[in-house]
């Protein structure tokens, strides 16, 4: 076992944190076992990339579970794979490029939002915060795509979940409870995909000169269209100098993407055509890379700005721009999902936007802030206690010595 | 296979209970054994139990009284929706009540502009679709007893159909429920925003086989339809050959909405049921639809029919119209009702398996046929590997129950071993309840069960269903106990 040190990652300067390093899946086990008997709170970390996302922790210990890497299996044939729960994303997205396949959440990149390097995330990581990108409303978000899993509980005890093909309901559903859970349920060890075949081509445009209401109905309306559009996002005029996106603009912009073979795109410009007839429309080359700024929220990495993602009910989305106006802010998933950034005191913009995501029946969470902040700021699920002491309930199914990430998700959770 | 014994204490306030529930709920409590003899069982018809009572409520608040009502007196509950489960998920426990969700059938709302649907847990699967799809939708999980049963219990089940291998299952079209837990108190998990993070509880309780609570409301997902419907029928002259075409057209990176497999005993037993017009001779048959665009389509159908002919096909036939696309799918639809009319009785069995494994797996399972004297076929969804053998045997013949479900059990045991598991989309029920076993160690059970005890510490809740074990929460302090052996001896006991 790797002995217990001083953290000398960049991230703990400072700190005290011991840090745990645990070089197999049944070394993680017994650091679990012995942090349980004396009761020392652990901080589960992949590569640290989102480690200032939303509310800190304050563990005793650091488990840095950056040893347990590497693919251990891939089966492009039945597009599945099975790593190490810190494999780097980058390392999986690379092997699977090489058959043409892909991640079915189309992880979005944190690392960049918050001063880590781009592309430095872990998968285990990228499951446990859930950071579904741009393909959501076409293919669902990490839970999705997550079959089955290894992990430690709070016992120490390794145990496994799901299974290794696709179709699977033997057991409860644990794979889901982990995605979007920040760890505080147990470290995973292992973590096995199903994966997406890589769509041959791909094509993006531009609607310009549109007011927040018009663009986001549009949103709305090519998501009700059997086009699989597999990007819809609307850029108020307030946000554009953000984006590289040339031209001068009087007002917003749709964004919006379709994919799949030649022949399909064919069909879907010409069903686009009919249903934009009339309004600006522009091909984007780099359209790719645009969505995935919007995405990883990196439009605002150098900016000193507070950074919120608010989802709500598509349908909600005129309500909330209209309260948002004077804001900054854009919308991705067909009108479900706000980017916003506020400057200012945190707290004061979160009771503004607190009342605009109740109305809206959404659900708020602060990304970036200072951390002082994010501790402060009072996160919860959008349904109320109930479902909060559910989760509670849950939570101490796994850890009930609330040994992992305490107070990470939630206030007490 | 054994079910707990039940409660004494209770089976001696039966009428007392009775009473209590007719005038919790009057006019819709069901004693009388004629009445209750149609909810003996589900479609796992091999094992049949009165339940002591069912009720009917006809809104949620009604459910949280009879939950509330059960908790006080500690007895057991069943949820039921059509009672078309295939692992006998809905079987009644002869001191429980069976709670049946029928009566709450209303479609509550219809959102198109969020494109989802809030439904009672009663209303039929087809209903839903059927609600709006003159306005171009549908709701994509199709399990084929979709005419009956509910989205209550398809929520339970998790369940799967034709058309999952594009559209995911009930999870993937899921976007809230209202639960009611243990206790009767009412929780809303999920709903039409998309969630951001935090602890997915709907996820777990959806295909958490009424062990968690029972689903009172539910708001689904739906999509519009797409322009352009194909289906193919491709005839293999051996299984193998078909096995490596599913294989191949999944390797290729197309995604069908369908594919579907039936073996030569499947299709001849259709045959004289409905005479779907499948092709003579073939000893494998697939079912192939694509489904999008128009370009896309045709694009799809040209590279798999070139692949077919690859694989050695020897007949690739393209549905020229609805009615013959309509009548390519009766024939699959039928395959459980026609093979039901050959068989004196049936099981139908439910494993996923890696694509790729599809060959050899039909090989042994004709070696186990031959080695247990019982008919089978096989028809599945060949797309996701997701296998349903059905075991034709005589129920009235001594040991033939017992022998069809030793094979069953072989099957399934089987899929674990190729690296794949117990269920595709049926679920556990106490069909598979003592295979669990072979699929997770006790680690991976304990786990499991920490959750439900959790949730559900009494364990009313469709108690004897999915965990093999019959420990009682409370003994063990949640704690899994290992060769005798407490962990964390010295921790202090919560
Ligand atoms: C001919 C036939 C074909 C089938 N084809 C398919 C198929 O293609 N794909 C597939 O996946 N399944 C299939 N099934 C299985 C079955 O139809 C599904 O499992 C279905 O979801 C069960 O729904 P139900 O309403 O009949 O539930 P029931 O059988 O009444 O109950 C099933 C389970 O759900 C629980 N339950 C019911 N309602 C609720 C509720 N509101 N809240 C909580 N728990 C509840 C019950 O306790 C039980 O455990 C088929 C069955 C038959 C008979």
């Amino acid at each position: 076992m790797s002995a217990a040190g001083v953290c000398r990652l960049p991230i703990c300067r400072g700190s005290d944190m011991a840090v745990l390093r645990p070089s197999s899946e049944s070394e993680l086990a017994e650091m679990v076992r012995a942090a349980a008997a004396d009761r020392h709170t652990l901080e589960i970390m992949g590569s640290g990339s989102k480690r200032a996302m939303g509310r800190p922790t304050d563990a005793d210990d650091c488990l840095d579970l950056s040893a347990l890497r590497g693919i251990r299996s891939y089966d492009a044939e039945e597009l599945v794979v099975t790593a190490a729960s810190a494999t780097p994303l980058r390392e999986i997205a690379a092997e699977l490029a090489q058959h043409r396949q892909c991640l079915g959440f189309d992880p979005a990149d944190f690392g960049p939002l918050f001063g880590s390097a781009a592309q430095s995330g872990t998968i285990g990581g990228a499951l446990a915060a859930d950071v579904s990108g741009t393909r959501r409303i076409l293919h669902g978000a990490a839970r999705e795509h997550l079959l089955g899993l290894r992990a430690v509980n709070g016992w120490g005890n390794v145990y496994k979940a799901g299974g290794k093909v696709v179709k699977n309901v033997t057991g409860f559903d644990i794979s889901k409870l982990m995605c979007g859970s920040l760890g505080i349920l147990g470290p995973m060890s292992e973590v096995t995909l199903r994966l997406l075949p890589r769509p041959t081509h791909s094509a993006c445009f531009a609607v310009r000169d549109l007011e927040p209401e018009a663009g986001l109905h549009l949103l709305r309306r090519i998501w009700r269209e059997p086009l699989e559009a597999s990007g819809l996002l609307y850029l108020p005029k307030i946000i554009l100098e953000y984006f590289d996106l040339g031209g001068n603009a009087e007002a917003g912009i749709v964004l919006l993407r379709v994919e799949g073979s030649d022949e399909a795109l064919k069909d879907k410009r010409l069903r686009l055509r009919a249903l934009l007839e009339g309004l600006r429309v522009e091909d984007l080359a780099q359209g790719d890379a645009l969505l995935a700024t919007a995405a990883n929220g990196s439009v605002f990495a150098p900016s000193p700005h507070d950074v919120w993602r608010l989802a709500v009910p598509p349908s909600a989305a005129r309500e909330v721009a209209a309260a948002l106006v004077g804001t900054l802010w854009y919308a991705d998933w067909a009108g479900g999902l706000f980017w916003i950034a506020t400057s200012g005191d945190a707290l004061s913009a979160a009771a503004g936007l607190e009342r605009i995501c109740a109305r809206a029946q959404g659900q708020l969470q602060l990304l970036r802030a200072d951390e002082h902040q994010r501790r402060r700021f009072a996160a919860r699920p959008s349904s109320g206690d109930g479902v909060l002491q559910l989760m509670r309930t849950v939570k101490s199914a796994f850890d009930p010595l609330a040994l992992f990430n305490p107070g990470r998700l939630y206030e007490g959770l | 296979m054994q079910l707990a014994p039940p409660d004494p204490s209770i089976l001696a306030r039966r009428d007392r209970i009775i009473a209590d529930l007719k005038s919790l709920l009057p006019g819709a409590i069901i004693h009388e054994p004629a009445g209750l003899a149609t909810y003996d069982s589900d479609a796992l018809s091999a094992y049949r139990q009165k339940p002591l009572a069912c009720a009917l409520p006809a809104s949620k608040e009604e459910v949280s009284a009879l939950l509330a009502y059960a908790a006080k007196e500690r007895i057991p509950v069943v949820p039921r929706g059509a009672g078309t489960s295939l692992s006998g998920g809905a079987l009644p426990r002869p001191d429980g009540i069976v709670i049946g969700l029928a009566r709450m059938n209303r479609i509550l709302e219809i959102d198109l502009e969020n494109r989802c649907a809030v439904v009672e847990p009663g209303v039929t699967n087809l209903a839903v679709t059927r609600a709006v799809e003159a306005d171009g939708f549908y709701y994509a999980p199709d399990p084929s007893s979709q005419v009956a049963c509910t989205i209550g219990g398809n929520v339970a089940e998790n369940s799967g159909g034709l058309h999952c291998l594009k559209y995911g299952i009930t999870t993937n079209n899921l976007l809230g429920v209202e639960l009611a837990l243990p206790g009767g108190e009412r929780v809303r998990l999920g709903g039409k925003a998309p969630a951001l993070g935090g602890l997915d509880l709907l996820g777990i309780v959806t295909g958490s086989e009424g062990l968690l609570g029972i689903a009172v409301e539910a708001t689904l997902r739906l999509r519009p339809r797409p322009p352009v419907t194909r289906t193919l029928l491709v005839a293999f002259p051996t299984v193998a050959q078909a096995g490596r075409c599913v294989a191949a057209i999944i390797g290729e990176g197309i995604i069908a909405a369908a594919m579907e497999f039936m073996d030569r005993r499947a299709a001849d037993a259709v045959e004289s049921y409905c005479a779907p017009g499948y092709p003579e001779d073939a000893e494998a048959i697939l079912i192939i639809e694509l489904d999008g665009v128009d370009g896309e389509v045709r694009d799809g159908l040209a590279r798999i029919e070139h692949i077919a002919k690859t694989c050695g096909a020897s007949v690739v036939r393209l549905a020229a119209n609805e009615a013959e696309r309509a009548r390519i799918w009766a024939g699959r639809k039928a395959a459980f009702a026609a093979t039901g009319k050959i068989a004196p009785d049936m099981l139908c069995m439910d494993g996923t398996i890696p694509r790729r494994a599809l060959a050899d797996m039909l090989d042994a399972i004709a070696a186990m046929s031959a080695r247990y004297g019982l008919a089978f076929c096989n028809v599945f969804h060949a797309g996701d590997g997701n296998l349903h053998p059905l075991i034709m045997f005589d129920a009235m013949r001594d040991g033939e129950l017992e022998r069809a479900e030793a094979f069953g059990a072989e099957i399934l045991t089987l899929c674990v071993k190729m690296g794949g598991v117990l269920s595709g989309e049926h679920g556990i029920g106490v069909e598979k309840r003592d295979l669990m076993g072979a699929m997770f160690d006790a680690e991976d059970l304990a786990q499991q069960e920490r959750l439900k005890c959790a949730i559900d510490p009494e364990r009313l809740f469709n108690p004897d269903k999915v965990f093999p074990t019959l420990s009682a929460c409370v003994e063990q302090g949640h704690m899994h106990v290992s060769g005798g052996r407490l962990p964390f001896a010295n921790l202090p006991r919560f």
